[in-house]
């Protein structure tokens, strides 16, 4: 297929942030905590475009895109209301076709009353991400280790959010002479019917780009993708999910999840084209931390996502797993992880959406101080794709290199 | 001031006597009662010697006069608590200043003190009282990573063991209750009291080793969570 034209310049692109720059500055007056980054990268990669440019690909930047490009402009702002509410917000422009060019990726308002007995209970309303990422732990849900995330967090990022509540219940061990605490969580949400529509379509990636609230995936004229929107409610069924966490001291985590958004697979809105993508699934993970400064980290994905337009029921079972080793030498990270992955058709669809896929991501960090990060990155991602070749008129097997160099300069009130 | 400091050894009254006979009985009461040194060390299970270990001496040999009261300071200071651990009497109060620039809520569930403090950054806040004896876990209702401890203590003689994993004080000569706690021990609490007795000799002591291993030390440097 025809190749899009490569994005703007990054200057032309920062310039039209400008507006939006002076109207963070004015909340910052007023806010308790904020924060404002500016990520660029220097890409070469030798990839097909991805979704954001109306493709498909196993990485965000493709060979026409190699050079200097906008990583992420974010805004965070944290607001008190009182002493046990609070409220976040995190905003953030990727550089590239999305029709909000400075979206909100999570904007959520957290009750967070004092632990007591021993117990501690956290409530969030709004958009926010599930208790899933063992990676994603920065600031703007990013990850420490890496550029890109894996393949399980980068399709949380496209596609998946709570609109909704969330209860976190915390029994604190640690703080009463035990060496663990566990914690219970559940959650309640809605727009989010569109979840599983990637998976289906373009398979899994790996990508550092977060879908903003109202965003849309994929562009008008993607034969697959069709530029939906993954936040979006058809069917007035609310989903849920509930969680187990459990924490060894601070050394160890392991969290499981099921999620299951109880779409109706046969709605659909005949207006859009838009169609309810009913999914499930069970994500699970652990990390550990060393005293050396090792972490090490896996973490599993399986699941099922089905629609049923017009009676006809098609189903894509998908899984993928991943583990990521780091080290980290005082200012200095190095890390390692392989994913693999997997969608698959043949069931129901035909092949239509079939992928297995592995991926390897290298990644160095030097977090210079609590403004300048730097960082390396190698990734190379070994796909077999059905809609490659059905729909892109592509080989179906690929094998992608994208290599990063990024800058990140970050400002705060609380970065010193 | 530091509360994990050692009181001066009591001085069994001397200063107060004036007249020459009186002075006489005291000097012969000095000598049943001169002070000797109480000498305490801990080990850990591999024998090496622990740091920072809290031990507090109370006297089972009449009444039982507790340390004045102290002003402490428990700061938080690049989201933790400076210092991490503090020793004081019964009756202490404790200021936390927060030096860092965003804000803390701490908190204590533990038994011996239920409190809950926020600190904005800028703005100070009145001392906490510590009134009961016990050991206090302090936490931070943002901050998950932060946990300090305060240990409130009715004994005379209190400290810290040292780098060569001792405390010594000069005491009176008698019987003592010695008590020995750090957060990381696991050991079974009979086996961290004994009673020591500070007999003709010029000092008593008393070599604890533990018998199990240490709880693993809180990781530094860790990244810091943005609530995820």
């Amino acid at each position: 297929m025809a190749r899009r034209p490569a994005n703007g310049s990054l200057s032309r692109r920062a310039a039209r942030l400008l507006p939006l720059v002076g109207l963070a500055l004015s909340a910052i007056a007023h806010a308790d905590g904020w924060e404002l980054s500016l990520d660029g990268r220097a890409v070469s990669s030798n990839a097909d475009p991805s979704y954001t440019q109306g493709g498909i690909s196993g990485v965000r930047y493709d060979e026409d895109q190699s050079g200097i490009r906008l990583g992420r402009a974010r805004f965070a702002l944290t607001e008190s209301i009182g002493e046990l509410w609070s409220v976040h917000l995190d905003a953030s422009a990727w550089g590239d076709h999305d029709r909000i060019p400075f979206g909100l990726t999570e904007a959520y308002v957290q009750f967070r009353p004092y632990p007591f007995a021993g117990y501690r209970l956290r409530v969030k309303a709004g958009a926010f991400y599930p208790p899933i990422s063992l990676e994603n732990r920065d600031s703007g849900w990013e990850s420490p280790y890496s550029l890109s995330y894996s393949a399980i967090d980068s399709w949380l990022a496209i596609e998946v959010r709570t609109v909704g509540v969330e209860a976190q219940l915390d029994w604190l061990g640690t703080r009463q002479g035990h060496d663990f605490d566990v914690g219970v969580t559940a959650g309640a949400f809605g727009w989010n019917e569109g979840a599983g529509g990637f998976i289906a379509g373009d398979g899994f990636t790996l990508t550092d780009r977060q879908t903003p609230l109202g965003g849309r995936v994929g562009l008008p004229d993607d034969p697959v993708l069709m530029n939906f929107e993954p936040f979006r409610e058809l069917d007035g069924h609310a989903g849920v999910y509930g969680g187990l966490e459990a924490r060894w001291l601070d050394r160890v985590v392991v969290r499981a999840l099921r999620y299951d958004n109880r779409a109706d697979p046969a709605a659909m809105d005949y207006a859009s084209g838009a169609i309810a993508w009913e999914t499930t699934f069970t994500a699970a993970g652990a990390r550990y931390e060393g005293s050396d400064g090792v972490t090490a980290i896996v973490q599993s994905l399986r699941g099922d996502t089905t629609i049923a337009p017009g009676g006809y029921w098609l189903d894509w079972p998908f899984k993928a797993q991943y583990a990521l080793l780091a080290k980290s030498f005082g200012r200095h990270t190095l890390s390692v992880r392989y994913d693999h992955f997997e969608v698959d058709s043949s069931a129901s669809a035909g092949g239509d959406g079939a992928e297995t896929g592995h991926a390897w991501t290298a990644a160095y960090v030097f977090t210079r101080d609590a403004h300048w990060r730097f960082t390396l990155e190698w990734l190379h991602v070994s796909s077999n794709s059905y809609e490659r070749e059905d729909a892109f008129n592509l080989a179906p097997f690929a094998s992608e290199t994208q290599v990063q160099l990024a800058v990140r300069y970050a400002l705060g009130s609380a970065l010193d | 001031m530091s509360a994990g400091m050692r009181p001066p050894a009591r001085r069994n009254g001397v200063s107060r006597v004036t007249s020459a006979p009186a002075c006489l009985l005291a000097l012969l009461a000095a000598h049943a009662t001169a002070a000797a040194s109480l000498v305490i060390t801990v080990r850990t299970s591999d024998s090496k010697p622990l740091q920072g270990a809290v031990v507090t001496a109370t006297p089972l040999d009449g009444a039982t006069r507790p340390s004045a009261p102290v002003k402490a300071v428990s700061d938080q200071v690049n989201r933790a608590f400076q210092p991490d651990l503090l020793v004081i009497p019964s009756g202490s109060t404790v200021v936390f200043p927060n030096t860092d620039k965003v804000s803390h809520q701490i908190y204590s569930f533990s038994a011996a003190k239920r409190f809950q403090l926020p600190l904005y950054h800028g703005t100070p806040y009145p001392p906490v009282h510590f009134d009961q004896p016990g050991v206090v876990t302090l936490g931070c209702n943002i901050h998950d990573e932060m946990v300090g401890y305060l240990v409130v203590t009715d004994a005379p003689y209190y400290g810290r063991t040292d780098a060569h994993g001792s405390w010594s004080s000069e005491v009176a000569r008698g019987r003592y209750r010695v008590t020995i706690w750090h957060p990381r021990m696991r050991d079974n609490d009979t086996d961290l009291t004994r009673e020591v007795t500070v007999g003709e000799s010029d000092h008593a002591d008393w070599t604890l080793r533990l018998v199990k291993a240490l709880q693993v030390a809180p990781l530094s440097d860790r990244p810091h969570s943005w609530d995820y």
